[in-house]
């Protein structure tokens, strides 16, 4: 495919130079006799189709020259400024413009990040809390997806329940944490819990505006070629809400996070990567502290990727 | 082939009333139809004079609040097959499996049913979308993937609900060419409601006019030209006769409505 444009570019290319010339000697010839500018003209004419398109293709690939370099540039932009801002972070600290005891250099919380990885003790954080985030998350997602679903198509159930969830979705869920340490006592369960009441919240309501998104027409096309049943929910009902069961399966993972190493902040919890920060900021080994801020971001930060690369592979007809 | 079974649609004194606000509203008063076996009927009418409510009855998709309506084919597993007039195929299904839709409803396996869907995908021409989803197609494609799979589900009527009514000018030439043709080879009874004289003319055996709302018969015209149809037809002089009758019957109500709404 290129080889060839590349060919027709240098076929043409003399023919459009010779184009050139013509023109050039067209304009100076203005002052001169008609039987030469009649000559002129005519060698203008001979040229024009091929050397027109030649010039029209040229702009163009100019164009797309320039649309491609901007381009890179945002990208090369994109990747320079956070290095910059860390190269600029690590040379403050070194020369003391910054306090390294509040903000300690890059390098040193990469290095007490590859100690505590070596000594297995960021495991023995990490793991726990991806513990908590996995079983708590995953089962407050999948029945707050089932009763969502149940709500969004069932009128008498959403009656019942509907006003109850909506008035108890405004409670921070981290109030209740006492309330579950009380009843389950200094166990992972209540803190398991807390994750999955907070989940379950986000993807009930997401899901339930998920069905009362489907467009009434499809709905109508469930039921005018004989979708009924399990059917209509299986190939109407519950494809039709997947778009904002998937948006909110992000908000759930980043409340989530957040509840999590909240919960793992409080007296209750030994173990994770919140009660990691807390005892670092109250032992005060600041690079400590920075590992886990920036164990607890990596998390969530693939988690949500995971989510949106598993929604453009289940959901192919978003795509585009 | 086997044999097409055609189905007789009757409707009796169907009237469909809604509150709106306090004051009911009376969408269809009184409506009477009955649809001979394989004809093209075509109904005409104001905006809001009911039309499409008579229709979504007929389709079930919406009560009537008195009057008796039956479809001979009501043992079909789709009695009557609606087509919708945009957004109405799956944008969760490939093409394939939209046109197939209707038949895996109503149980039919995965080959068959396949086999079916591809044939009438044929039929439209877009045997080599079977894989794309409707938001790759243009939406002349997208309704002719509507129509298919109404065809394809055997069903002895089909509803359409304005089909080609948002598409642009020449589009919807094209596809009432291919409509023509198809219905032709078909013979399915069809009604269908549009707001287009033209097309009803072109297309139909029968055009009812409808008056505003209360929606009734106004008046029942047979379009008198022969088939197999073509475009020519818009040339003769009968056909601008006919044309400016119906207008002459709609003008009235079209003001009043486009006055009250």
């Amino acid at each position: 495919m290129s080889f060839t444009d590349r060919t027709s570019t240098g076929s043409t290319g003399s023919a459009g130079s010779a184009g050139a010339d013509g023109e050039s000697a067209d304009r100076t010839s203005t002052s001169r006799t008609t039987t030469e500018r009649t000559d002129a003209d005519r060698a203008r004419t001979e040229s024009t189709p091929a050397d027109r398109e030649q010039r029209t293709l040229v702009a163009a690939r100019a164009q797309r020259a320039r649309d491609r370099r901007l381009r890179t540039r945002d990208l090369v932009l994109s990747i320079a400024a956070p290095i910059v801002l860390l190269v600029l972070w690590e040379v403050c600290a070194r020369l003391l413009i910054i306090d390294p005891r509040f903000f300690p250099a890059p390098t040193t919380i990469l290095a007490a990040l590859g100690e505590m990885l070596a000594s297995g003790e960021l495991w023995e954080h990490a793991g726990p809390t991806l513990l908590r985030l996995l079983v708590g998350g995953g089962l407050g997602a999948s029945a707050g997806i089932v009763v969502g679903l149940l709500m969004g198509s069932s009128r008498a159930l959403n009656a019942a329940f509907g006003p109850l969830f909506s008035a108890l979705y405004p409670l921070p869920k981290i109030a209740i944490f006492p309330i579950l340490l009380m009843i389950f006592g200094p166990t992972e369960l209540p803190k398991i819990i807390a994750v999955f009441i907070t989940t379950f919240f986000v993807m009930q309501i997401a899901t339930v505006s998920g069905v009362w998104a489907i467009d009434r027409k499809l709905l109508e096309a469930g039921t005018a070629y004989g979708a009924t049943g399990f059917a209509r929910f299986r190939f109407v009902v519950l494809p039709g809400a997947m778009p904002f069961v998937f948006s909110g399966l992000k908000t759930a993972t980043g409340t989530a996070v957040v509840v999590v190493t909240a919960v793992e902040f409080t007296g209750a919890s030994t173990t994770g990567l919140g009660y990691l920060i807390w005892n670092s900021w109250q032992l005060f080994i600041p690079e400590k502290l920075y590992v886990g801020l920036l164990v607890i971001g990596i998390i969530g930060a693939v988690l949500t990727t995971l989510l949106s690369r598993s929604e453009k592979l289940l959901l192919p007809w978003r795509r585009g | 082939m086997q044999p097409v079974d055609h189905a007789t649609v009757v409707a009796e004194d169907v009237s469909k009333v809604f509150f709106s606000g306090g004051e009911p509203v009376w969408a269809l008063e009184n409506f009477s139809l009955t649809i001979e076996p394989g004809s093209f009927t075509c109904i005409v009418g104001p905006s809001g004079c009911g039309k499409s409510t008579f229709l979504r009855i007929l389709g079930g998709l919406e009560e009537r609040t008195v009057g008796e309506v039956t479809m001979s084919g009501a043992d079909h597993p789709v009695p009557a097959a609606f087509v919708f007039q945009e957004h109405g195929v799956f944008p969760w299904m490939n093409v394939l499996d939209n046109v197939a839709f209707g038949l895996r409803m109503s149980g039919e396996g995965t080959r068959e049913r396949h086999g079916i869907a591809m044939d009438w995908l044929r039929r439209v021409r877009l045997e080599s979308f079977a894989s794309s989803y409707p938001h790759q197609l243009s939406g002349g494609m997208r309704q002719r993937v509507a129509i298919a799979r109404a065809f394809a589900t055997g069903s002895p009527v089909l509803l359409m609900d304005e089909p080609l009514g948002a598409l642009d000018a020449q589009t919807r030439m094209l596809m009432q060419e291919e409509l023509i043709a198809l219905w032709e080879q078909e013979r399915k009874t069809v009604l269908m409601v549009t707001h287009d004289i033209d097309e009803a003319i072109i297309l139909s055996d029968r055009v009812i006019v409808m008056s505003g709302r209360p929606g009734t018969v106004r008046e029942d015209i047979a379009v008198p030209f022969e088939r197999p149809r073509s475009f020519d037809i818009e040339r003769s002089p009968e056909f601008g006769e006919l044309r400016s009758r119906i207008w002459n019957l709609l003008r009235e109500d079209v003001r009043s409505a486009e006055e009250t709404a």
